[in-house]
């Protein structure tokens, strides 16, 4: 393959994947999902009794699933205007989830010494903390943007 | 950058919902492109001069701070 070719190819291959979203009805798909998977997040905490660390676990991915679901499925006007805004709530979400894997640990830790002294110990927060925020911030600023545009 | 689209649309007496389905966006990319919030696409203003039958530089103008 030509080096041009290659470079087209690589390039229209960029392209499929950035303007990637899925169709509509994934966005209420992705409502039930994450509705079921806070119900069951309830049953799980009040209900059910014993270890379920494993049900957890796939709740907690449940819950991640539905939000991005949401995060990539078009929506019903889509047009160039929100794509843009898209794009935006991304770049707000990646840097509000970067500050606040950044910054947690120690507020957490701060507040816990705070409130009982000699309180937890420094730990880093988890993947599924940073990512749930990440979405959360993605959604609401899209929603937000979208709706003072 | 600044633009006339309300006025032309008035001309062909459209309403901001007509323009939209015409063009193939929302009513609000409309209304955002009228208030000068959003700059559309190279696309979209052909689009819209398709629309108008005027070249694009006769409805949109570059403003003091471009």
């Amino acid at each position: 393959m030509k080096k041009q070719n290659f470079i087209e190819c690589e390039r229209k291959g960029l392209e499929k994947l950035i303007n990637f979203r899925l169709p509509h009805y994934f966005y209420t798909i992705g409502i039930a999902v994450l509705g079921t998977a806070i119900v069951m997040m309830f049953i799980r905490a009040f209900v059910l009794e014993g270890d379920q660390e494993v049900l957890k676990v796939m709740l907690q991915r449940g819950l991640l699933i539905g939000m991005l679901l949401m995060s990539i499925a078009k929506d019903k006007d889509e047009d160039e205007m929100v794509v843009k805004l898209r794009m935006q709530s991304y770049t707000y979400a990646f840097v509000a989830g970067v500050v606040y894997a950044l910054i947690m640990p120690f507020v957490d830790y701060g507040v816990s010494n705070v409130v009982n002294s000699g309180g937890e110990e420094f730990h880093d927060i988890g993947d599924f903390q940073v990512l749930l925020f990440m979405l959360m911030i993605q959604l609401l600023c899209f929603h937000t943007l979208k709706r003072v545009r | 950058m600044e633009n006339t689209i309300k006025v032309e649309r008035a001309i062909l007496s459209l309403t901001q919902g007509d323009l939209a389905k015409k063009i193939g966006v929302s009513r609000q990319t409309i209304n955002s492109i009228e208030a000068n919030r959003y700059v559309p696409s190279t696309v979209l203003a052909l689009k819209l001069s398709d629309v108008f039958g005027k070249p694009v530089n006769n409805f949109f103008k570059l403003s003091s701070d471009d």
